[in-house]
């Protein structure tokens, strides 16, 4: 990866000096191995310290539609799922294509820290290196050597869309397309097994965890309304209170309203300060939109027709479709 | 001092149970945070900090303050009675028990709150010292010192390995301590011995973290010129607007009060709120605060001047959760080095 | 019910109050009178001093105090209509009930700079509400302070607030000036037109003398130039401040401006005080 983050302070650099664009996202490393933030660079000496690495995991693509209420031009890095944000945010009106330079970056996978803690290696650790399927972690002691994957995100086990589908520069050689192992909607039949009641206990429980932090609606490419109703106590809908009904209440109404248009970043699951799996709720839906309308994944082409925003004579009713009944 | 044999844990927590509600780190999903105990639960006093701090125990995310009843024209108002028995919070890290005393200095000063007030005076606080500090941890840049017991606490407890060593600091404590003695020990010549051993490992430790050298004192300068401060454009840009990091952390303590009705009658109550929120401030003529970089800077120059102004000590205790959880590594350290000019 | 019976009342929890007597004093201000269900006072209080004001289920909000501490038998609120809270009220008649709790933050040093001295009050629009109780006060002390000039400016004559006072009570005390402008001509006005800031500079009043001003921001904002150039100094001038205010006691942690809370440190600043604080109001 280090010669892919060359390349990618070097095309930042270059379209700072030429005039390419006014401002470049990337990321920056902090005080920890796993500490990659977004950077926002202006200068051409800044682009110095950009990174590229296996903790760039934070989605550069929302952050344009504040950085472009400024009349300029932005040059941005995008991963696989990022540029499927992008698309979206495409699609929803809310950046304007013209008025942005996406450098594509081909996505290994990136590694979740918490899994690193997990496994007792966190301790000492100085450094975490990845080439190809491996992991290298770094300790005054040395270095020991790992599987990639036994520390990837959840989320990249099961990435489809590795690469970026949207780029203006393409900044190295796509990797394997279909780099999944784990089936795609394992977690998703698990809950299905379950009987209505069970799976009502499920969710009951882990949204009851929720703190109300926002978090997973803020990092959503999908949730870019310009007032929130969770914000908008005029509305009259929700209260601040830590009770399970208005848990319940906003993660379902954020679940419908990304309905057919999240692009399954997994970020949600990924922020949520207290472990609730929100993925899997909006995945669930992605699993039948597919059964519904045919495959549809969000994102990676805006200029098709989404499932729900379209209306066919042909389309089926879910509600004849499926059972009714249960919770 | 005492020893309390790790073995005599499931009695002691059941016998605590009896007379107090009792809090504990209870692990749950992989995760550990505290909860009330009930038999059965797992308790994990090995892991360091808890994902949330423990302030949820002595102020409530939510908490109804008030019912009422009103027909448009009558109107009737009941306060409510917490009804809590007394308490013991059990396992507190020092820089969350400092945290509480943070929290005091706000809400116990004129006019005091009572419900926070009588919540507060239900409960036992027993601290736990940190064996093994980790890598986020800063404490020690806020002066304290996480072998001992913090000040605030009623009982401190060191962990021995196969025991723990138990040192009630107020009456509270002694009362705790004298009603459980029957499963203690008294503490050897060489417990205390291994407790010094321990206590100078931990500050070694201590010493050693890699935020170690993190000093908020680098923030100089008049309130104005810290606020007017460019740095603050550059660091929230990052910044996803989310509460995260409010909601973990062991010392913001901003409220909201929001009334809930059905029909003629409801409750009010007040409930965790974050001043990183669009409408925190909106009022109906207008919003002081409409960016994000206002709220931003609102946040960190609470803890770091504003709060400091008014109280003597920095509004932050170094646990780190903030480090750990913020979406985008966004947090108070970084926040501290370049508002002291690095980076 | 309201707890009153016991010692250890939360701040937070309001007592009843009833609506005496309402009065409509502009399209969107009114005046609400409001006593103990038994009668008298809900407390007392000082000049610039606010109440939070309950009414569930909407919510609360706060409102300077209108009427002066020296009223023995009720408190005056005048509210205008510009959120949920005030629409409500609004809609209220004589005998509802509602919440009341304070009274809150700090006051016009009524007891202190202000004693001996001329005194120029500025006022725009609902602006008037909180300066109404101070001058009422110092008009029944009157002997306790020097010359009172009141300006007092609003868009239309319509939109005056406390007529009854404004143009008769004040006008006819002894040393004591009403200056009134609106924003623009308007038929059956012979008065003043203009806005407040320049109104001042016409006036060519003399410097020695505290001013306490309350309006809208941007009229504040002007006033406060014009003071200066004309010679005022920034030790000699009050305003008072509104935020969001939840909790009224300085924990909820809203209304601050820099490490002032506007409901304990306030509403009340002298001008020396406020840029110290930073420009977020």
């Amino acid at each position: 990866m280090e010669k892919i983050a060359n390349k990618v302070r070097e095309t930042a650099r270059l379209a700072l000096a030429n005039g390419e664009v006014n401002k470049i996202l990337g990321w920056k490393k902090g005080d920890f191995w796993y500490d990659s933030y977004p950077a926002f660079i202006t200068e051409e000496e800044g682009t110095a310290s950009l990174i590229w690495d296996s903790f760039c995991v934070a989605n550069l693509s929302k952050y344009l539609i504040e950085q472009l209420k400024e009349d300029i031009k932005v040059g941005v890095f995008l991963k696989g799922c990022d540029a499927r944000a992008f698309n979206q945010l495409l699609k929803d009106n809310r950046v304007d294509r013209d008025k942005v330079v996406i450098y594509g970056l081909p996505c290994p996978g990136m590694i979740d820290p918490e899994k690193v803690k997990k496994a007792g290696l966190a301790k000492g650790l100085l450094d975490v290196q990845k080439s190809e399927d491996e992991v290298v972690f770094i300790t005054k002691e040395g270095e020991q050597k790992f599987s990639a994957r036994e520390f990837a995100y959840d989320k990249c086990l099961t990435c489809q869309y590795p690469n970026p589908v949207v780029y203006d520069e393409l900044l190295a050689e796509e990797v394997e397309r279909n780099n999944t192992t784990e089936y795609f909607y394992q977690d998703v039949e698990e809950i299905e097994k379950m009987s209505p009641d069970e799976r009502f206990a499920y969710w009951v429980e882990q949204f009851s965890k929720c703190i109300r932090c926002n978090a997973c609606r803020n990092v959503c490419p999908a949730c870019s309304c310009e007032k929130c109703i969770f914000d908008n106590s005029k509305a009259n809908v929700a209260g601040k209170a830590k009770v399970d009904s208005e848990e319940q209440f906003f993660h379902i109404v954020r679940a419908y309203h990304v309905a057919g248009r999240c692009v399954d970043c997994g970020e949600c699951s990924r922020v949520c300060p207290v472990g609730i799996p929100l993925a899997k709720l909006n995945r669930k839906i992605i699993k039948d939109i597919t059964e519904f309308y045919g495959e549809h994944n969000a994102g990676v082409n805006p200029s098709l027709d989404a499932p729900l925003e379209t209306f066919k004579l042909e389309d089926i009713d879910p509600f004849e479709t499926r059972a009714k009944g249960g919770k | 001092m005492k020893v309390l044999k790790k073995e005599k844990f499931p009695q002691i927590w059941q016998a605590i149970n009896q007379a107090y509600e009792l809090y504990l780190p209870i692990e749950k999903d992989d995760r550990v945070n505290f909860a009330q105990w009930t038999e059965g639960e797992t308790v994990n006093l090995e892991a360091l900090k808890t994902e949330i701090s423990p302030k949820d125990v002595i102020f409530p995310q939510s908490e109804t303050y008030l019912k009422f009843e009103s027909d448009g024209k009558k109107l009737q108002l009941e306060s409510v009675e917490s009804e809590n028995r007394e308490y013991v919070l059990f396992g507190v890290r020092s820089c969350d028990a400092v945290s509480f005393n943070l929290i005091d200095n706000v809400f116990l000063r004129e006019p005091i709150d009572r419900l926070y007030e009588k919540r507060r005076n239900k409960g036992t606080i027993v601290s736990l010292a940190c064996s093994e500090p980790e890598e986020n941890c800063f404490c020690s840049s806020f002066q304290i010192k996480p072998e001992e017991a913090s000040p605030g606490v009623d009982v401190a407890a060191w962990d021995l390995g196969d025991k723990i060593l138990w040192k009630p600091v107020t009456e509270k404590g002694q009362v705790l301590t004298q009603k459980f003695a029957q499963l203690m020990e008294d503490a050897s010549q060489q417990d205390q011995e291994e407790l010094i051993k321990l206590q100078n490992a931990i500050k070694e430790k201590v010493k050693e973290l890699p935020l170690a050298s993190v000093d908020p004192k680098v923030i100089k300068g008049e309130l104005k010129e810290i606020f007017e401060s460019k740095v603050w454009d550059e660091l929230s840009q990052s910044c996803l607007g989310c509460g995260a990091c409010t909601y973990i952390c062991p010392t913001c303590h901003c409220y909201d009060i929001q009334d809930f009705a059905g029909g003629n009658c409801g409750e009010r109550f007040r409930c965790w709120d974050s001043c990183m929120f669009s409408e925190f401030t909106l009022m109906a003529h207008g919003n002081p605060r409409t960016t994000q970089k206002q709220r931003f800077r609102q946040r960190f120059m609470h803890k770091l001047v504003y709060y400091p102004n008014n109280h003597g000590s920095y509004a932050c205790v170094g646990c780190g959760r903030c480090i750990e959880k913020c979406p985008v590594n966004m947090n108070i350290v970084k926040v501290i080095k370049r508002l002291g000019g690095e980076g | 019910m309201s707890c009153s019976c016991h010692g250890h009342v939360d701040p937070l929890v309001p007592k009843i109050a009833v609506i005496e007597h309402i009065r409509k004093d502009t399209p969107d201000v009114t005046t609400f009178r409001v006593v103990n269900p038994a009668g008298g006072k809900s407390f007392t209080s000082l000049p610039g001093q606010c109440a939070m004001i309950s009414v569930p289920p909407i919510g609360e909000a706060m409102f300077s105090i209108t009427s002066s501490p020296t009223e023995e038998n009720f408190l005056e609120l005048s509210i205008k209509k510009c959120g949920i809270v005030t629409e409500y009220l609004h809609g209220l008649e004589v005998g509802s009930e509602i919440g009341i709790r304070g009274p809150y933050g700090n006051n016009f040093p009524v007891n202190d700079e202000l004693k001996g001295k001329d005194l120029l009050f500025i006022a725009g629009g609902i602006g008037l509400a909180p300066l109404r109780s101070v001058i009422n006060y110092i008009m029944d002390k009157r002997d306790d302070y020097g010359k009172v000039d009141i300006v007092y400016g609003a868009r239309t004559p319509d939109d005056l607030v406390h007529k009854e006072d404004i143009f008769n009570n004040w006008p006819n005390r002894l040393a004591t000036n009403v200056f009134l402008t609106v924003d623009r001509e308007c038929e059956g006005w012979d008065g003043h037109v203009g806005f407040v800031p320049q109104y001042i500079k016409e006036l060519g009043l003399d410097t020695n003398k505290v001013v306490l001003i309350c309006g809208p921001p941007i009229m504040i904002k002007f006033v406060l130039q014009g003071l200066e150039e004309i010679g005022f100094k920034k030790e000699q001038i009050y305003t008072t401040f509104e935020l969001r205010m939840k909790c009224g006691v300085g924990k909820c942690g809203r209304c601050n401006i820099g490490d002032k809370y506007v409901c304990k440190d306030g509403p009340v600043f002298r001008l020396d005080e406020i840029q110290r604080l930073p420009d977020e109001y």
